[in-house]
């Protein structure tokens, strides 16, 4: 049992409860109902990218479009909904618009064979551009009401819809990649892409669908906020990437492939939001703000370093006094 | 001084433990100074941690090292190489995108004033680099050198820092045979001029060509240190694995060929690589490719299992035309491939024995769309049995096991995924012994089973002794096709380096 108590789900877990009871000491507002609420709306957002680019971030990759295709999403299900689309159906076009964009970043890194980084900088860019086509510009105002109460509503009192939205997707991507063919072949193209594929699984689809889900994450986060706002604007998230991808780095995943965890990911953005809810709660300066987020995100990486030496020590150690001691399972599987 | 025998390199007790296992037991041999002596024992013998030891990279160790009769204990590789012990890596990694030259003094760059002096870098390397009879230049870049002359690369670079000691860690592994007659050529000359040499290898046969004396460890233990003209193979291997095996590749049963044809190539192309490769393959049938490095075997049975793009030419299964365009569809169709490169190619190093073994045919354990991992590790529980994974324990991950474990799970991948036509690409590249004869004993379990082999193999002993024919390839083209009934390895051998055509040009 001692591998759980390292795991990585766990040093987070407790990371953020002394987070919590710093910042309820200094300041007991921190714990108030509103303010616990506030972190959640502001871990949606970020949760649902950084879900999504998980996916791309264990198979080697990286999605740098996903707050252009939020954007995208955003202004043109905003438009049908201002239209008067019903809104079931907009958020069904919602979500298909963000896996065909998600699909298009796929082909152009498999097909043309382009590296990730490269692929999804030129979609960030046009899909962005694509946003601002759409609307001129202008933002998107007037969203109907039926659609704001679907998705920015409450489920049962004090308990929103967005939170559960957030909650069902980590929690299916956690099955997709522990419990499913797909999961197994991202796991395996991020740790030897070549080995993969000669192994007889196709590459390439696995990693179309895995743009494709990355899409799809980035789509329901904007149709969250679009819902929240009430307008949309095509300008609206740039730079969420990156926050996204903090919170994966938080949560273990390894830019270099092979390696991530959906649970750790989600904790990653909740230790995010609930130190900027908390900074400003206890009145730190916003400036630095911005230091002690870099600062976590550098802790986070090294804690995976020494992690990683911890477990070679026990691999090394259960070589001889064998049998069922804690052997490293498929790592991050 | 060559009357007296003097020892330039003493292990006095050496033992070094990594938490749990004892990888050295109280090691205590010397080495004299000016002789090639071999360092034997199968993987897990403790050769790699003696040579880490004594090249400064494992630096906690208890007992000694001796150097010209002086305790030494290196603080790092560096330091090391500073005291005149360098290595020739098993894989020789240079930066491509420097010159030779630069490669060679890397780290150590001499410098005028400021600045790196590059005409005398040039002039230092191309100096050590004739005196090792090179045909490339320290002005030419590092990546345009074949993997023989990265090879002297590394030696120049030994050479550089005055090595007294030199250590060679499977050098032939991915040489040529011209390439490994000069590479021992030039480990003679060094010898002459008063370098030690250290040698690792899992040839025997070059053991017998060219080193003085050996010395065995098994399981971390000192065993022998012996001249090497005093003892035969099968003495010298009995030393090394402490038990009989027949390293040598024997077929126990023979005449399992069935009449249907499962596999036939016709003129298979691949245009500037190699042309026209028409072959079959019986059911139960092992076949054979030979041919020396640049033949491009590999590279045919590659497309065969749908890994290159072929330019012309027809592959029937069981008399069937079929368009093979991607390995996906190859494994569909039944056939599996143990690749060359098991470490980059043939496993994932993030995942367990279970994991590795269930990727080829992940449909077995899967229901309604949700993988099974209790399927998948009593999968990897039968295997573990059927080829005697050591150890025995699905959850492991494959990257830890020794080589030949790592193979026999590359192997399992194609009994799970059962696999009617195997493709093995050097199966027993460096495999130890005892794993080889495993290995052997499964593929004959397998034509039992009225499976069908073809092995690509650069060790003709291997290809001799399991296959029922041979086709001999030479530089893209299919040189002959013989039935193995008595082939003795000069036969073979001169198919394959072209000597039967022209006599004087021995590639």
């Amino acid at each position: 049992m001692k591998a759980k108590l390292f795991s990585r789900e766990a040093s987070l877990i407790f990371a953020i409860i002394m987070m919590v009871i710093i910042f309820s000491a200094i300041e007991p507002i921190y714990l108030s109902g509103g303010n616990l609420l506030d972190i959640f709306d502001q871990t949606v957002i970020n949760g649902l990218l950084a879900i999504g680019i998980t996916y791309a971030i264990i198979t080697g990759g990286i999605d740098l479009s996903i707050g252009s295709i939020f954007a995208v999403v955003i202004v043109i299900t905003g438009d049908l909904l201002v239209r008067g689309m019903n809104p079931v159906l907009a958020i069904t076009i919602g979500m298909a618009l963000g896996f065909v964009l998600g699909v298009v970043n796929g082909l152009l890194i498999t097909k043309l064979k382009l590296q990730p980084f490269i692929a999804t900088l030129g979609t960030m860019s046009a899909y962005r551009g694509i946003a601002y086509i759409y609307t001129g510009g202008w933002p998107v105002l007037d969203i109907p009401d039926n659609f704001r109460s679907m998705l920015a509503g409450d489920v049962v009192k004090d308990v929103p819809v967005s939170v559960i939205i957030l909650i069902a997707f980590t929690i299916v991507s956690h099955i997709v990649l522990k419990y499913t063919k797909l999961g197994t072949y991202i796991f395996a193209i991020g740790g030897n892409e070549e080995a993969t594929k000669l192994s007889g699984v196709n590459v390439d689809r696995t990693k179309i669908l895995t743009y494709a889900l990355c899409g799809v994450g980035a789509a329901l986060a904007g149709m969250i906020l679009l819902a929240r706002l009430g307008s949309g604007e095509p300008a609206t998230g740039q730079g969420y990437e990156l926050n996204a991808i903090a919170a994966a780095a938080i949560g273990g995943a390894s830019l270099a492939g092979g390696k991530g965890n959906m649970i750790a990911t989600l904790l990653g953005a909740i230790l995010l939001s609930a130190l900027k809810v908390g900074l400003v709660v206890v009145g730190v300066d916003s400036f630095w703000q911005y230091i002690a987020t870099g600062a976590i995100i550098v802790v986070a990486a090294y804690s995976e370093v020494i992690q990683d030496k911890f477990k070679k020590l026990r691999l090394v150690k259960n070589k001889n006094n064998n049998k069922n001691t804690n052997y490293p399972k498929s790592v991050g599987m | 001084m060559k009357d007296q025998v003097e020892k330039i390199i003493k292990f006095h007790n050496v033992s070094k433990v990594f938490p749990g296992v004892k990888a050295l037991n109280s090691v205590r041999f010397d080495i004299e100074k000016g002789e090639i002596h071999a360092l034997l024992g199968e993987n897990g013998a403790g050769k790699s941690t003696l040579l880490n030891i004594l090249h400064g990279v494992y630096t906690e160790y208890d007992g000694e090292v001796h150097l010209n009769n002086q305790a030494v204990k290196f603080k790092n590789a560096n330091d090391a190489i500073h005291h005149g012990i360098s290595k020739v890596h098993q894989e020789v990694s240079l930066i491509p995108e420097l010159t030779v030259g630069q490669n060679i003094v890397l780290g150590y760059e001499p410098k005028k004033g400021m600045l790196i002096d590059n005409k005398l870098i040039h002039e230092q390397a191309n100096e050590i680099l004739s005196k090792l009879r090179c045909n490339f230049k320290s002005e030419d870049k590092a990546g345009s050198l074949s993997t023989g002359e990265m090879q002297m690369v590394a030696i120049a670079k030994a050479l550089y820092h005055k090595a007294e000691v030199i250590s060679f860690d499977e050098p032939t592994a991915s040489l040529s045979k011209s390439e490994t007659d000069s590479l021992f050529e030039i480990i003679n000359e060094l010898k002459q001029n008063g370098i030690t040499i250290l040698y690792v290898s899992h040839r025997l046969e070059e053991i017998f060509e060219i080193c003085d004396r050996a010395t065995v460890l098994r399981d971390g233990t000192f065993i022998e240190s012996f001249y090497v003209k005093d003892v035969s193979k099968e003495q010298l291997i009995r030393k090394m694995v402490g038990r009989d095996v027949s390293s040598f590749a024997v077929r126990n049963k023979k005449g399992m060929i069935g009449e249907e044809t499962v596999l036939e190539v016709k003129g298979l192309t691949i245009n500037n690589v190699y042309e026209d490769i028409s072959f079959h393959l019986k059911k139960g049938e092992i076949l054979g490719f030979f041919g020396l490095v640049g033949s491009k075997r590999t590279d045919v049975i590659r497309t065969i299992f749908g890994a290159e793009k072929k330019t012309n030419g027809a592959i029937l299964l069981n008399g069937k035309e079929v368009d093979i365009k991607s390995s996906e569809q190859a494994v569909k169709l039944g056939l599996g491939l143990v690749p060359e490169n098991r470490k980059t190619q043939g496993f994932l190093k993030f995942f367990n024995n279970a994991d590795n073994i269930a990727l080829t045919k992940l449909e077995k354990f899967t229901k309604f769309g949700l993988v099974s991992h209790k399927k998948k590790t009593e999968n990897c529980e039968t295997y573990i049995n059927e080829i005697n994974l050591r150890p025995a324990n699905p959850h492991y991950l494959t990257h830890e096991l020794s080589g030949g474990n790592q193979q026999k799970v590359v192997i399992s991948k194609w009994l799970s995924s059962d696999a009617s036509i195997l493709f093995l690409d050097e199966p027993t590249k460096g495999v130890d012994v005892g794993a080889k004869a495993e290995i052997y004993r499964v593929m004959e379990g397998l034509l039992e089973k009225g499976k069908s082999i073809i092995i690509v193999s650069s060790e003709l002993p291997e290809v001799l002794g399991m296959s029922d024919r041979i086709i001999v390839m030479r530089e893209g083209h299919k040189v002959i096709e013989l039935k193995n009934n008595g082939l003795k390895e000069e036969d073979v051998l001169q198919y394959a380096m072209g000597v039967t055509k022209n006599e004087s040009q021995v590639i």
